[in-house]
């Protein structure tokens, strides 16, 4: 069973993820990354809305398929900054592997 | 696809130990300025922050990493670390071609010349000259970038160094945002074109100019190469997706999928083909990864000092 946590949105904050929430699922982003494929980067900004930290580190190398290229954080019509969350949840991710 | 959290540790492993990425000692990699008459003193400080110098070891290495990723060999980079022959350290630097050197070292005496011939008040210490860590950051390594970025802010700050001119994108990101940001101190930063001051008649022709994602979006300069351009006669062509809404270069996968790499960039070339003039890009990463299509592409520093 998948667990939620409301509170990863907050938990992220100290790695400089404080703008997903303002995300409103528009798709912009995922339509002009270069990564064509599977709704990158919104799917993962959804995840945090959603609290689904277990989703992220499931299968996180995905993360890093991002080439924080910023075209998304240009775009995002919500100010969203995907780009940089992408970023933040890499710091997450490593984070968590350091500490196990 | 490589386990980016093997390659994070290799990298951060080496620049915690030698404070290079690929471990290789800086006097062997920074060598282009021995035969240049730089003075030691003046205005600004030229920063190369070595990434135009690291490209034909980055070469050599992904070149390894394309032949096996998705192999079973593919978990033997865990292991760079104690096996270090080819993806970093004095093996690495041993097979990597002299003549790729050369090409890389010539950019930046190109760079010289044009800030020379600009009057520009600069100097030049290779003891200064450090890796900024941007790769760390890319990778989401933050605390290994924060500490090496402090490392490297305190060595410019005990140094006297106020300005700085940079040459490539990723490094002058890391100084101008970054290092004020995360390591407390700030540094008037300048890319080498936004200095270019004189004007020529032997210009002429065209190209293409392929914006990096940090010049064009991160720092909003993509302006001033074609200013420098005009200056000198050099008429930019454009594509559709340049300057704010330039397209990567598909470079920084390299280390974690260069399968993924290759197709972002091969969509690039194409896009920047359709223009017929030649291809010019301005940062180490992109002149590297645009080349291995098989496209001409040129430094932006080897058309201004052609004019120099
Ligand atoms: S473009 Fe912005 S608002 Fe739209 S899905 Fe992406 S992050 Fe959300
Ligand atoms: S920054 Fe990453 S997620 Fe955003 S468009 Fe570029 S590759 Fe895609």
């Amino acid at each position: 069973m998948t667990l939620v946590h409301p509170e990863f949105a907050e938990e992220l904050d100290r790695f400089g993820v404080d703008t997903a929430l303002e995300c409103f699922n528009c798709g912009t982003c995922a339509a002009i990354c270069p990564l064509i494929y599977e709704h990158f980067p919104r799917k993962m900004v959804r995840y945090i809305q959603l609290g689904a930290r277990d989703q992220i580190l499931e299968h996180p190398e995905e993360l890093w398929r991002c080439l924080h290229c910023g075209l998304c954080t240009q775009t995002c019509p919500r100010e969203a900054n995907p780009g940089e969350v992408i970023l933040g949840l890499k710091r997450f991710v490593v984070d968590h592997w350091r500490r196990n | 696809m490589y386990s980016p959290r093997d390659i994070i540790e290799v990298i951060a492993g080496n620049v915690r130990k030698t404070r290079s990425p690929f471990a290789i000692p800086r006097s062997m990699v920074n060598t282009w300025w021995k035969k240049e008459t730089l003075r030691s003193e003046g205005d600004a400080l030229l920063f190369t922050g070595l990434m135009y110098q690291f490209i034909p070891y980055i070469e050599k290495s992904t070149s390894y990493l394309e032949k096996y990723e998705d192999t079973k060999l593919a978990s033997l980079v865990r292991f760079a670390k104690y096996q270090p022959k080819r993806l970093s350290g004095i093996g690495l630097a041993l097979m990597t071609p002299g003549e790729k050197k050369k090409q890389a070292n010539e950019i930046l005496r190109n760079i010289a010349k044009v800030l020379t011939r600009s009057d520009v008040d600069f100097y030049y210490k290779p003891k200064l000259d450090f890796y900024s860590g941007i790769l760390l950051y890319d990778l989401g390594d933050q605390e290994s970038f924060v500490e090496h970025a402090k490392f490297v802010s305190g060595k410019l700050k005990r140094a006297g160094v106020k300005k700085i001119i940079t040459v490539d994108p990723h490094t002058t990101y890391a100084l101008k945002v970054l290092y004020p940001k995360y390591t407390g101190e700030s540094f008037e930063v300048k890319a080498y074109f936004e200095l270019v001051n004189f004007s020529s008649s032997n210009g002429g022709g065209q190209v293409t100019l392929h914006d990096p994602c940090f010049y064009g979006r991160y720092l909003e300069l993509s302006d001033a190469p074609r200013r420098a351009l005009e200056k000198l006669g050099v008429k930019c062509v454009e594509v559709r997706n340049s300057g704010t809404f330039t397209n990567c270069c598909g470079g920084p996968a390299e280390s974690i999928s260069p399968s993924l790499s290759k197709e972002v960039m091969e969509r690039r070339v194409e896009e920047l083909r359709t223009t017929g003039a030649p291809i010019v890009a301005m940062c180490p990463i992109c002149l590297g990864n645009l080349r291995k299509s098989g496209a001409e592409v040129e430094d932006l520093s080897a058309v201004i000092a052609r004019c120099a």
